[in-house]
């Protein structure tokens, strides 16, 4: 009988994500453009893919996105995490500070950016222009557009990997890092040591979700550059948008959705794997 | 008490609802629109509909940004509007193929369609030789140029692509930018210099062969106006800051104020071109774009268009409000407030009356477009000939041209495979004969 309370969830579950995720792996082979009935294609959506520049493009970009959010803004959260327990004068204010950045809408953060600090007429990239400073908007090069983008969402997003890793390593026992310190530990080998061990569990999740969400991608790119200039800041999840909206090639960006998917697949199987070592530990 | 309250309100809801059934409800679902354009509309559409058909209750729903998506999911389910409005007859095309819109050919005889609009558009509105979609504006691109600014260096305005160039060059010289133009806002702004090279450059004539898929993308023509239009980024007359600044406000203040000397745009720019002469007290001028030839080419675009749902739940009164649409009233009152978007496609517009505030050059403007188009002097729009799909990657394409990832071949190539695949499976819209 206790089963049946698990109903309810199924039933959500099954009706917004399993049936869609199942037809969009199912459209993957099928070409259609949204409107007219559906003609089954069998691989020819991923043959197009392979063969397309652009695929390769925002594949790369987003295994470049995923590298630099694995390590910047989690050594960020981590140093400033590890400094607020260190030193717990003002760490409420730190928290408050370095949090508030996420709490602001994605929409909102990427236009202050915009027109704030990169835009050319009103931002800080046209203030040192007008200096006879030769400063480029980074969104406009197809060389660092990315790279553009990736600090807006770094400014947004490392916020929330510090208070988490404050929160985990406020759970670190004391005795231990009281212990270290009697022993006389320095402060980078207290981190080493004591405090990264006690809350490994914690940067393991926080690495697997980075994994997933990078590979997800999509609003701060879509409103800073919408995958532009030619394509240089183009990833998978933009690139099916403008495939299924503006080309009306459903069935091929279904076939993106589930290369995107084939990778957070890659990390929930890592994650479950990494589970269940440390249960059998 | 709870209960009787209920009632109540059940009863009041019930009666109300009774009302609102002697008038049939017309559903019409709009794209985006600020709080004053809705205004707009109610004032000068809805309300004196209304009063010349008090059976129907025209109800427009403004869906934003969203209302292509929201259009196709809701036609595929059947439980679209009973006026289907799109951006285009690009997008026309496939509902029809699909059987989700009506014909529309015994609404037109009845109305007399084919005596009040231009022929034209009636015809690009047709697919398998039947109507299923009325223009609702037109519009073109031009060369809007600082008249005050040429007068003080005693410019001319270009007639043809050589003069274009040398004094393109000039305002290099001078520290002047010479085309204000940007994609900020608005990534498909690059697909009017598209569309003005290929008609100035290639001309009207090739095009109307491409479209109808007679001639090769890649032919000669159409790689020589790519080059021109490469040649111009290349030698930066598009200035440096093309990919921040927006297509409509900042190039409009870029050349009122003078940092630019001349702006490629659409029609859709005069309002923005009249603001900021204002507040930066200079004269603007617009001209054809100058072409190979010296006579201006004016491309043919339409903005959005008007149809009737196949599963429409009302379509004799979506017919009667798309028809109040096509009165010289509305496009005198739409065009004086809201100038370029309600650029009705009518025959006769001698007895139009325009507010007295709006600025002349619109006016004359509009009188010479719609003499072009009636004298069949008139070019392509990128954006309403071509199919989806090969309108979506000339876009993008052409950034990877201009940015030297690609080359004109390349892109070419790129467009031609594109639009035979897209022709192949009819998704081409229709491109009436020359």
């Amino acid at each position: 009988m206790h089963r049946l309370y698990v109903l309810p969830t199924l039933i959500i579950n099954a009706v917004i994500i399993a049936i869609p995720a199942l037809l969009t792996v199912a459209l993957a082979f099928f070409e259609w453009d949204g409107i007219s009935t559906p003609v089954f294609v069998g691989l020819d959506n991923f043959r197009a893919l392979w063969d397309d520049s652009v695929f390769w493009t925002a594949l790369t970009n987003n295994i470049i996105w995923t590298l630099i959010f694995l390590t910047v803004p989690i050594a960020m959260g981590l140093l400033a995490a590890t400094m607020m327990l260190v030193a717990r004068r003002g760490s409420k204010f730190f928290q408050v500070i370095y949090f508030l950045p996420v709490i602001i809408a994605t929409a909102i953060t990427g236009r202050v950016w915009q027109a704030m600090i990169y835009s050319p007429v009103t931002g800080v990239t046209g203030l040192l222009q007008r200096m006879g400073i030769d400063i480029s908007n980074p969104l406009t090069e197809t060389s660092s557009a990315l790279y553009g983008i990736a600090v807006v969402d770094l400014w947004h997003w490392w916020g929330f990997l510090c208070v988490i890793f404050f929160a985990a390593l406020r759970q670190v026992p004391a005795e231990q890092i009281e212990a270290s310190r009697i022993e006389g530990a320095t402060f980078f080998q207290t981190i080493r040591y004591v405090l990264l061990p006690g809350i490994m569990p914690t940067i393991t999740l926080m690495m697997i979700m980075t994994v997933i969400w990078s590979f997800l991608v999509f609003d701060f790119v879509y409103i800073l550059t919408q995958g532009g200039p030619a394509y240089s800041s183009e990833v998978l999840s933009t690139f099916a948008y403008r495939s299924a909206f503006y080309d009306l090639a459903v069935g091929k960006a279904a076939a993106i959705s589930v290369v995107i998917s084939l990778f957070g697949l890659a990390a929930t199987i890592f994650y479950i794997r990494a589970q269940a070592t440390e249960f059998e530990k | 008490m709870i209960r009787l309250k209920l009632l109540a309100a059940t009863a009041l809801i019930a009666g109300t609802a009774q009302m609102a059934a002697a008038q049939e409800k017309v559903s019409w679902w709009y794209e985006q629109a600020t709080p004053d354009q809705q205004k707009l509309i109610q004032q000068h559409i809805v309300e004196p509909f209304a009063k010349a058909n008090p059976d129907y209750n025209l109800v427009i729903d403004y869906r934003g940004n969203e209302l292509d998506k929201q259009l196709r999911v809701a036609m595929l389910s059947g439980n679209g509007p009973d006026v289907v409005y799109t951006a285009g007859p690009s997008y026309v095309a496939p509902m029809a193929q699909s059987g989700q819109l009506m014909p529309l050919d015994d609404y037109a005889a009845k109305y007399k369609w084919q005596d009040r609009i231009l022929p034209v558009f009636l015809k690009m509105g047709e697919y398998n030789g039947k109507i299923y979609a009325l223009p609702k504006t037109y519009e073109t691109l031009g060369l809007f140029y600082n008249k005050t600014l040429f007068a003080q260096k005693n410019w001319q305005p270009p007639k043809t692509l050589d003069e274009l160039e040398t004094l393109a060059d000039a305002m290099l010289k001078d520290g002047i930018t010479p085309f204000a133009a940007g994609n900020a806002n608005w990534r498909g702004a690059n697909e009017w210099f598209v569309t003005l090279a290929l008609n100035s450059v290639a001309g009207p004539e090739n095009l109307n062969k491409a479209l109808r898929g007679e001639m090769p993308w890649t032919s000669e023509p159409f790689v020589k106006a790519i080059d021109r239009l490469n040649s111009w980024w290349q030698k930066g007359y598009f200035g440096k800051n093309y990919f921040s600044l927006t297509s409509s406000e900042d190039t409009a203040d870029a050349m009122a104020t003078g940092r630019a000397g001349m702006m490629p745009t659409g029609t859709w720019q005069f309002q923005n071109v009249a603001t900021y002469g204002k507040k930066a007290g200079s004269d603007a001028g617009f001209v054809g774009f100058p072409s190979a030839s010296g006579d201006p080419v004016f491309p043919l675009g339409i903005g959005s268009t008007f149809s009737i749902a196949a599963k429409a739940k009302n379509p004799d009164g979506a017919a009667a409000a798309i028809n109040f649409v096509f009165s010289p009233e509305v496009y005198g009152t739409m065009n004086s407030a809201w100038q370029g978007e309600w650029n009705i496609p009518l025959k006769d517009i001698s007895n139009v009356k325009m507010a007295s505030e709006v600025t002349p050059l619109f006016t004359e403007t509009m009188k010479s477009l719609s003499a072009a188009v009636n004298d069949g002097k008139y070019g392509y729009s990128t954006w309403t000939f071509l199919p989806p799909a090969t309108d979506s990657y000339l876009i993008n394409g052409i950034e990877e041209v201009w940015l030297n990832k690609i080359t004109t071949a390349d892109f070419l190539a790129k467009i031609d495979e594109s639009f035979q695949k897209e022709m192949k499976a009819g998704k081409t819209p229709a491109v009436p004969a020359r």
